[in-house]
């Protein structure tokens, strides 16, 4: 795991892929370790209900939510005063572990699959692929979502929808404002079985 | 930017929605979904699917790692840090008493404050949970402040930093689309505050309501049309020779890697037309709004600046520190494509003018900022300060660069 993380933060540095990459910071993938697999589970895959899986989630977006959260602009108590005691290190350090760690793997379950199908179509026409990536693992500020657990991504969705949360724009909100509480749920059991959609 | 909003969505979205009425399964009834506005015209090959706009990294960058060491500059120039520490820096203006303001867009929605204290800069914030401020202007005492929404007007700001006073609104009746909203603004030769709205599209037909520069009194009574098929001007100045406006243009996206191009226009009278959505950089029709329309019937570019380069502030050279042959010139602000495979540019360039109201050369000046494909720094204004020496925001990083020229 440290020898995965110090060969992401060296191609990091190298691309130049964040401004500042600091170097020989493999203690975070043990902060991390010690601090956030409590929640977010053994290697960022997360077993806790609501709780999202970090894994492989792109380092911009994972620095993104810190700072949201650090700002109070995204709304969730426990991890607002987690990253309000955050220097800008911690909140580089941190970003840097979770894109280090390998995506989530498929969920053993199959789904249902006329809510697959449902979820799908709805993808499709909503254009989730625009900006998530045509497999969902997105990129840069964008969220992976494929296999993310299936209940974060409902909630998730509902507060889009609401206008609960909020990111830099409303980009999400707007994207979602036409959909059903039905469509909501299909769309997460999609994502979350992504792969195994017929 | 991830924005769609959009003001025709409401009425596609109903014609579209009359149309699916007829289809048959439940799916088929709901009307496909805009893309963002920015993903209108993407091609959708992998390559292109992966380009989205990006926004500044929510992070400074500390003192001691900004990439100053990378920029290069002509001989005799130096650069160095003057301000660190300042989120999503965008524009820059300087107060009668020396304070520097810096606005921010997304990212921070901040408008700083900069006072010089015996050489050490201190940054102050002096209002925050704004609406994308990009555009300040400093007139009289009075910081002015537009958002895509309105302009308000912080007075006799410089004496208040600590405890700024509430904004008197000054102009409500911007349309607030987000999708190019966000404002350049600057006091003319005129006492007029000039004040673009941009298309609220990659591209469309947008109607009168925008894609044009306009130009009001101070109070915000008496708008004027300075010009029209502008598609999204984030910089603007005016030439010390004659006072008329000379503006950047960003050119639209997704037609090719290599076109359009940016462009540096100049408004030799009230009301031009500059081409868009019908004509880019001067010289082809576009594919969609174009049939029927020549390029002939607008006014040309003066210059241009390169495909997706995003060229944004720009400002004359009236110090007198530099060489002589840069008084005059006009120094530009190129962001770097965030849509172009190939990344350039984010860079400071200088052109100019021919005196005919064209441009006889454009060079670069401070490069070095593009490493590997990837952006190190990305510039977003120039300024020039009092004693002849020029400011640059770099929003990726979070910092202001001083441009100093020592001799040989």
């Amino acid at each position: 795991m440290k020898r995965r993380l110090a060969a992401f933060v060296a191609a990091a540095a190298a691309a130049g892929s964040l401004p500042v990459v600091a170097q020989g910071n493999t203690a975070y993938a043990d902060k991390f370790a010690a601090n956030c697999v409590a929640c977010h589970g053994a290697q960022g895959r997360s077993s806790m209900a609501l709780t999202p899986s970090l894994a492989g989630q792109p380092g911009f977006y994972a620095i993104t939510q810190l700072f949201l959260f650090r700002q109070g602009r995204r709304d969730n108590p426990v991890m607002s005063a987690v990253a309000q005691g955050m220097p800008d290190a911690d909140m580089r350090g941190y970003a840097e572990a979770i894109a280090a760690l390998p995506a989530p793997p498929p969920p053993e379950a199959r789904g249902d699959e006329a809510r697959l199908q449902r979820g799908k179509a709805l993808a499709a026409q909503h254009r989730c692929a625009s900006c998530h990536g045509a497999d969902f693992s997105g990129d840069k500020q964008v969220a992976r979502l494929a296999f993310q657990r299936e209940d974060y991504l409902q909630q998730t969705l509902r507060a889009f929808r609401a206008g609960k949360r909020i990111g830099y724009t409303q980009a999400m909100n707007e994207a979602l404002a036409s959909l059903s509480a039905e469509n909501l749920d299909d769309l997460a059991h999609y994502l979350a079985h992504y792969e195994r959609a017929p | 930017m991830k924005d769609s909003t959009h003001p025709t969505f409401g009425r596609r979205l109903l014609a579209a929605a009359a149309l699916c009425a007829l289809a048959t399964t439940a799916l088929a009834q709901q009307p496909p979904a805009e893309e963002p506005f920015w993903a209108k015209g993407r091609p959708k090959d992998e390559v292109s699917m992966k380009m989205a706009p990006v926004p500044a990294f929510p992070i400074a960058t500390a003192a001691d790692k900004l990439p100053v060491a990378k920029i290069k500059l002509p001989p005799g120039f130096k650069a160095e840090v003057w301000a660190s520490d300042i989120l999503d820096a965008r524009g820059l203006r300087q107060g009668d008493k020396g304070t520097v303001f810096v606005s921010s867009l997304f990212v921070a929605g901040k408008i700083y404050a900069v006072v010089d204290k015996g050489g050490k800069r201190e940054v102050k914030t002096i209002a925050e949970k704004l609406f994308l401020p990009n555009g300040i202007e400093f007139v009289k005492g009075s910081l002015y402040v537009a958002t895509p929404k309105d302009i308000t007007r912080y007075d006799n700001i410089e004496d208040k930093l600590d405890s700024p006073p509430a904004p008197v609104m000054v102009y409500d009746k911007l349309p607030g689309e987000i999708p190019h909203g966000w404002k350049f603004i600057k006091l003319g030769p005129d006492g007029k505050l000039y004040v673009p709205i941009g298309a609220p599209c990659n591209i469309c037909d947008p109607g009168e309501g925008f894609a044009k520069i306009l130009k009001m009194n101070l109070d915000g009574s008496g708008v004027e049309t300075v010009a029209t098929g502008v598609r999204n001007t984030v910089g603007f100045d005016f030439d010390p020779k004659d006072g008329s406006l000379w503006y950047t243009n960003n050119g639209r996206d997704w037609l090719s890697e290599d076109l359009p191009n940016d462009t540096l226009n100049h408004v030799s009278k009230a009301g031009q037309n500059f081409g868009f959505p019908y004509c880019h950089q001067g010289t082809f029709a576009d594919p969609e709004f174009g049939w029927g329309k020549n390029c002939s019937e607008f006014a040309q570019p003066a210059l241009l600046t390169g495909p997706h380069a995003g060229t944004l502030g720009m400002r004359f050279y009236n110090g007198k520190m530099f060489p002589a042959q840069y008084r005059g010139a006009i120094f530009m602000a190129r962001h770097g494509p965030w849509n172009r495979t190939k990344k350039y540019a984010a860079d400071i360039v200088v052109a100019w003018p021919d005196g005919k109201g064209g441009i006889k050369k454009m060079e670069p000046f401070l490069t070095g900022l593009v490493e590997n494909n990837e952006y190190l720094g990305r510039p977003v204004d120039v300024m020039v300060m009092k004693d002849g020496s020029m400011l640059v925001s770099d929003d990726h990083n979070g910092a202001i660069y001083r441009i100093s020229y020592k001799g040989k």
